[in-house]
């Protein structure tokens, strides 16, 4: 079991690293819209000009 | 997509008699309204984005359509605009857009992949919440201009901002929440495991040392879970206390600060027990449960519409080496600047050279034009409307007379309703009760059981904190308010769903209410068959591009007008010109040549004549808002009385009221006399909601109990009506009524569960059967369903 004593406090660092990263991310604006990115997957980007009137 | 069949398939408005443009989309026809509207959406689909119209929600009238000058954009290509606006250069220059008219997701896809497609753009965001688009691009390849005109030829309305409009508050608010949020979660999810530990060490035996490290750990954890993410509840306890108003956030500080200091005085000293678990999850349901109802609050319109789209831009400042066209933003007090006929005054200023007519129905409501001279000062946000003005600026941005109004009307809409108020005030005795009995219970704990006190008075403490109690109303409200803005409702006082649920009487005001309040015509007959309908209109349109007369407005259409030669206005009889070489007159019966028509006294008929001969008669009136005979019916259903209350003639208004099926109007009232109505009506003991223009009927507006006033655009910023219905429709009002009893009825839900939830949970608690970490979880679910239950109020139809 003593493994744990390396094992935990290393689990603690990657925890930091986490919320650091998030924390930056928020910073950076990435979470300021919490509505459009649920709806924008379902948008096609590969539909070609002109597809528009014989789809 | 709601668009009916009179409506335009793009912008939603009404489609003109006689237009018959159209557009394929998707194999499919649909109808237009204008050469622009039809312009645009087949740019949509040329370009493949035509799931813009499928993922749409449904439109707002008028959003959408392209604006007229184009080339107006070209004054932000010059090196000060560039440096005003934009960040960085050359390869990489950024700017940060307003994007007025952007209402859904689907904008935002189709904004953002148009911009794509424009060479040199290298990232375009928009957020359609904020209203902001973030663009960054290769100034060598497109100039700002060409994104401002794509913007524009898409029928967006973007707005150039300079940089310190990122850091608004609720942005803050939201990040700053997220982060909590973060924190709360990952801290409980890593303290639950070590304590999962620590209970199977509890039962099968661990050693001390083991033992120690778990607990060493969570208390590592647990730290900035309850210095960082928990802060927002010891200040919110410390100001409650400051001003002598506990609220929910005294007990669950002193729960959560003791239960944190025992745990770290247990692990120092090795004790019984530690109850790190507790406080975390405590603390990440309370954190979870202000997330979401920040959400809701925040997801109200955004504020710095009304002001910011209102202004120019862009000013032409007198500099002593010439004219130059500046951002409105850097106009400082003292400058001069020029404003053109037709262009709306950027600043409050002096007049200090020209005389001219201007516009000020955004700030007094006076739609009549006010002449200015020399001297006279000149409001921002005011429409100059004939000659060139040269002003001396006195106040600018915020501090301007507009600036202060939609302060204001902010200021109100945020304003607290008496309702919550009263819950809070509630919660607030609630506490010091709670905590008088956490007292009695842990003395009594003591006296009987001293090693178990702590544990119980904890419990109890946690499991009865009122937050439920104290989130019910506001959350709901918030969900409300939110949901009502989606259909173009805006509940600026908060007292309103509750007025609005009792309401057993609706008053409407006629024009501008149930009307459209802008003449329009009604029917046209073709007196000479060598014509047609869209012929007469056309040819009645280009005539009238030379009057000022209000009627005139009427006549305007969106097409290629023939041209007219010598065209001239007969003041008082109509206007004539040469068409194709003969000549026109439009105006009364004997200035186009004779000619007669049925009168029946409810609109106004002007006459088309060539060449002395009338060719065909309209009909110009003040149109119903299409919706109008159907929401009336749907109130009537809901057992509201309806009556109408007008200052218009006896004749037109019980032509209306047949036409509406309404039995009580009231004609040609005084503001006095309507407010004498109300007051008749609220001393029989009914509650009355008036539907009126937020302009005339101010003192009627504020004597009613809840009042609704459209929004003729340039007017939200000064009403002051408790709802303002924005875009054209009436429906709306309907789900108003629906809805706030919906809400009611959800608010006692709620507090009718947390009354009962606390009733049944203190003596349990108080008993010593409830352990802390199972009080943590009854009280946090008992505030999250109170908070879900609000959130079903969002999702509304």
């Amino acid at each position: 079991m003593s493994i744990l004593y390396v094992l935990i406090p290393l689990a603690l660092l990657l925890l930091g690293g986490a919320v650091w990263a998030f924390f930056w991310a928020v910073g950076s604006g990435q979470f300021d819209d919490l509505d459009t990115p649920a709806v924008r997957i379902i948008m096609d980007d590969d539909q070609k000009p002109g597809d528009g009137n014989d789809t | 997509m709601m668009a009916g069949a009179d409506t335009c398939f793009h912008c939603a408005l009404p489609i003109p008699a006689g237009c018959n443009l159209t557009v394929m989309i998707d194999g499919e026809q649909h109808r237009v309204c204008c050469p622009g509207c039809k312009a645009v959406a087949e740019l949509i689909c040329d370009s493949g984005m035509s799931q813009y119209y499928a993922l749409r929600e449904a439109p707002e009238p008028g959003v959408g359509r392209p604006s007229e000058e184009a080339s107006e954009w070209r004054v932000f290509d010059s090196d000060d605009m560039l440096s005003a606006f934009t960040v960085g250069a050359g390869d990489d220059t950024e700017a940060t857009l307003y994007v007025g008219g952007v209402y859904c997701a689907a904008c935002s896809w189709l904004i953002e992949s148009t911009l794509m497609r424009l060479p040199g753009v290298a990232a375009a965001e928009l957020n359609p919440v904020t209203h902001r688009l973030r663009v960054r691009w290769r100034l060598a390849d497109s100039s700002f201009s060409d994104i401002l005109g794509a913007l524009a030829s898409l029928g967006y309305e973007p707005q150039p901002l300079t940089g310190d409009t990122e850091a608004r508050p609720e942005l803050m608010e939201q990040r700053m929440a997220l982060k909590r949020l973060l924190v709360a979660s990952l801290g409980m999810m890593q303290v639950m495991m070590f304590a999962v530990g620590l209970y199977a060490g509890d039962f099968q035996g661990i050693d001390a040392e083991m033992r120690r490290f778990l607990r060493v750990v969570s208390l590592v954890v647990t730290t900035p879970v309850v210095l960082y993410a928990a802060r927002p509840f010891f200040a919110g306890a410390w100001r409650g206390l400051r001003a002598r108003k506990p609220g929910m956030d005294l007990p669950v500080s002193i729960a959560v600060g003791t239960a944190f200091i025992a745990s770290v005085y247990a692990t120092l000293t090795d004790g019984p027990s530690v109850w790190f678990d507790s406080v975390t999850m405590f603390v990440f349901f309370l954190t979870l449960g202000r997330f979401l109802e920040m959400r809701a609050r925040h997801r109200s319109i955004d504020r710095t519409v009304a002001l910011s789209s209102l202004l120019p831009n862009t000013a032409t400042r007198i500099t002593p080496g010439g004219n130059a066209v500046v951002p409105v933003s850097q106009l400082l007090a003292g400058d001069r600047v020029i404003i053109r006929a037709g262009d709306a005054i950027p600043a409050d200023g002096v007049v200090v050279s020209g005389r001219s007519s201007v516009d000020e129905a955004l700030l007094t409501g006076e739609a009549a034009p006010q002449r200015k001279a020399v001297g006279d000062s000149v409001a921002a946000g005011s429409v100059n409307l004939d000659r060139l003005l040269e002003i001396q600026v006195t106040r600018t941005g915020s501090d301007t007379t507009l600036g202060t109004i939609s302060r204001l009307s902010e200021r109100a809409r945020y304003a607290r309703p008496a309702f919550v108020t009263l819950a809070d005030r509630v919660a607030s005795y609630l506490v010091v009760a709670l905590l008088a009995i956490a007292t009695v219970v842990a003395t009594a704990w003591y006296l009987v059981a001293p090693e178990r006190a702590f544990e119980v008075t904890l419990s109890v403490l946690v499991v009865t904190c009122p937050c439920a109690l104290a989130l019910a109303t506001p959350a709901a409200f918030a969900a409300a308010g939110s949901r009502l803005s989606q259909l173009r409702l805006l509940v600026t006082n908060g007292n309103a769903i509750e007025s609005l649920s009792h309401a057993d009487c609706f008053m409407f005001d006629k024009t501008g209410t149930l009307t459209r309040g802008a003449p329009e015509i009604a029917a046209v007959v073709v007196l000479d068959e060598n014509y047609t309908e869209y012929d007469c209109r056309l040819i009645a349109a280009a005539l009238e591009t030379a009057s000022s007369h209000p009627l005139a407005k009427a006549f305007k259409l969106d097409d290629i007008l023939p041209p007219v030669e010598e065209q001239h206005v007969e003041v008082g009889q109509g206007v004539g010109g040469m068409i194709d070489g003969r000549r026109w007159r439009l105006g009364n019966a004997a200035f186009v040549g004779g000619g007669t028509a049925s009168d029946d006294g409810a609109a106004t008929q002007v006459f088309l004549g060539v060449d002395g001969d009338p060719v065909a008669w309209f009909e110009v009136e003040d149109t119903l808002r299409p919706d109008a005979a159907a929401t009336l019916q749907a109130l009537k259903a809901r057992s509201l009385r309806l009556a109408l209350l007008s200052g218009d003639r006896t004749a037109a208004v019980e032509a209306l009221a047949r036409t509406l099926d309404i039995e009580e109007f009231h004609a040609g009232c005084s503001p006095q006399q309507k407010l004498a109505i109300i007051e008749a009506v609220q001393s029989k003991g009914e509650r009355v909601v008036m539907v009126g223009d937020g302009i005339n009927d101010a003192p009627v507006l504020a004597g009613a109990d809840t009042s609704i006033a459209p929004a003729h655009g340039a007017t939200l910023a000064q009403t002051s009506a408790d709802v303002i219905m924005l875009g054209d429709s009436l429906a709306p009002l309907t789900t108003a009524v629906t809805m706030s009893a919906q809400t009611m009825r959800i608010v006692r839900q709620n507090l009718a569960w947390a009354i009962v939830y606390n009733t049944l949970a203190l003596p349990l608690a108080a008993l010593g059967y409830v352990p802390p970490w199972l009080a943590a979880i009854g009280m946090s679910a008992s505030s999250l369903i109170v908070v879900l239950n609000a959130l079903r109020l969002s999702r509304f139809e």
